[in-house]
């Protein structure tokens, strides 16, 4: 048992390392901060929810850290399409508080923001999955017509669309090998900051498939450029938590720690598969931290009379981390053995990548 | 070569970040840290230390002695206005408001008569123990600054460590072929 001193209780450090570690692997490999899971878990830790979610803010910059210096080494960085989104970023996030501070003046601020939460997810988890699984059948098709399959499948004509604005200025991002309006960027941006302010978290889960379905980035790029993102956003969020003084600053350095395995291992992950591996577990995140949000609203709805509803989505938000990091570390462990001429499940070899 | 430079790189970032661990575990310990965080009273009301009285219910009440006491020692509560420097070992205010509520805690008798210490609330639909700690309590702005460069500076030589040590084991990280 660890005395943290200035949130107040006493709790297992480990607990906190483990935590840190299984969202470092999650966010490391689809690109986003795990501010949806990891708050929860603080909370049933014991941590007062302000806390809980200022150390999760400030974990989140530091993970951060950890893992776009090692996606930069893996060369998943755009810093043009980074740099230009974040001020879109950090204007869309300021909307998006004044947004919530006015439906919290209405008495409403919970339940829209998780009914909010739900129908944006539902959303994306639809969107993700359907043109996933189109792109992973494409990548079947080629492969068994003999043709090259690369790193990238990508079905959807989306990104085509928003390239062909032609709104001065028009920005190369030479990484991610996209032409395109400065101004499609920063709007992505400024949408996908004003959900992240609104619901109050980093906005990852959002970012990512904008940058996928709209910007046209492939999707390692799309992760590692988020990475990159976070830790400006993630940072302003942490210096506001920090300086209201909802940090429990060694809370946070134990989940750094962890995240420091998780995030490298989640990283390094990236360079095993294709882009549809990691959409894939990008959408079960986001269907499982659905029914966990699903779950509460329903619990908030019924005026907190139901505790059972609380506890399943605890249970879920907890379980879903686990979950994540077994997918991940089987399709690693599957890639290592399909790079080796070994037998692997019929669904592997379009999802990880030959030598 | 390679294996040489990632030994080189990995003790050197080894080496930084137990630096960063340890000034930050004796910042934590020494209590600096917790001056930082309680520092200025946000509020009017009476400056107190939660710990001793987290056991309090409207069964058992506690009763705490309002005074003029440079460190808070036990059951004891030190007036405050907005804006005042915190007597030592305060942790939270129990605000002016909260008295004249008269629901958690009231004056009675020159005395300061904590009657609900902690109760259940809820966050993002999660239920949360809220208890008078961190309460009413300003932080030092710039110890705002000084978490937020610490945790990005303990990331990047905790990336770069790693980054060492992967060299070490001579994993081979190419930049990726995306198309």
């Amino acid at each position: 048992m660890f005395d943290f001193i200035i949130a107040g209780i006493e709790m297992p450090w480990m607990l906190l390392v483990l935590t840190g570690a299984t969202v470092g692997m999650v966010g490391g490999f689809i690109g986003v901060g795990g501010g949806y899971m990891v708050t929860p878990a603080l909370i049933v830790f014991g941590f007062p929810g302000y806390m809980a979610s200022g150390i999760d803010m400030c974990h989140i910059a530091g993970k951060s850290v950890v893992a776009t210096v090692r996606h930069r080494q893996l060369g998943n960085i755009d810093w043009v399409l980074g740099l230009a989104m974040v001020g879109g970023t950090m204007f869309g996030v300021e909307q998006g508080v004044r947004l919530l501070t006015w439906t919290k003046n209405l008495g409403l601020s919970g339940i829209i923001l998780l009914a909010t939460s739900v129908v944006v997810m539902i959303g994306l988890f639809i969107y993700t999955q359907l043109e996933t699984q189109a792109a992973n059948k494409m990548a079947i098709k080629m492969e068994k017509e003999g043709i090259k399959v690369g790193r990238e499948v990508m079905t959807s004509k989306v990104p085509v669309f928003f390239q062909r604005i032609s709104l001065y200025p028009i920005v190369r991002c030479r990484q991610a090998r996209v032409v395109i309006s400065m101004w499609v960027i920063v709007i992505v941006g400024a949408i996908t900051g004003v959900l992240a302010g609104f619901l109050g978290v980093g906005g990852g889960f959002v970012r990512v498939p904008a940058m996928i379905y709209i910007v046209g980035a492939s999707t390692h790029i799309a992760v590692g450029t988020d990475l990159l993102e976070i830790v400006v956003s993630g940072g302003y969020g942490a210096l506001r938590h920090s300086m209201m003084g909802n940090v429990d600053f060694l809370a946070v350095l134990f989940m750094i720690v962890g995240a420091m395995f998780g995030a490298q291992f989640g990283s390094i992950a990236t360079a095993y598969v294709r882009g549809p591996a990691i959409r894939y577990i990008l959408s079960y995140s986001l269907i499982l931290a659905t029914v966990g949000a699903f779950l509460r609203l329903a619990y908030m709805l019924t005026g907190s009379k139901y505790a059972f509803l609380s506890f399943f989505a605890v249970v879920f938000t907890l379980g879903e981390m686990f979950f994540l990091c077994f997918f991940i570390m089987s399709l690693v462990y599957f890639a290592l053995r399909y790079q080796k001429g070994k037998s692997v499940p019929d669904w592997i070899p379009s999802l990880v990548v030959q030598k | 070569m390679t294996k040489t430079k990632g030994t080189i790189k990995f003790l050197f970032w080894l080496g930084v970040s137990v630096g960063l661990f340890y000034y930050a575990y004796s910042t934590y310990s020494s209590g600096q840290m917790i001056s930082w965080y309680y520092y200025k009273a946000k509020t009017d009301g009476y400056a107190v230390h939660s710990g001793y009285f987290k056991k309090a219910s409207k069964e058992n009440p506690v009763m705490l002695q309002i005074g003029k006491f440079d460190k808070i020692e036990g059951l004891q509560a030190v007036e405050v206005k907005k804006g005042d420097r915190l007597p030592q070992n305060t942790d939270g205010i129990i605000s002016s408001k909260v008295i004249k509520e008269e629901k958690r805690a009231k004056l009675e008798g020159g005395m300061l008569k904590v009657m609900v210490a902690s109760e259940i609330k809820d966050a993002k639909g999660f239920k949360f123990r809220d208890t008078f700690k961190h309460k009413g309590v300003e932080t030092n702005p710039w110890s705002g600054a000084w978490n937020v460069a610490m945790v990005l500076i303990i990331g990047l030589a905790l990336g770069l460590m790693a980054e060492g040590f992967t060299d070490i084991l001579g994993l081979k990280l190419d930049k990726i072929a995306h198309h």
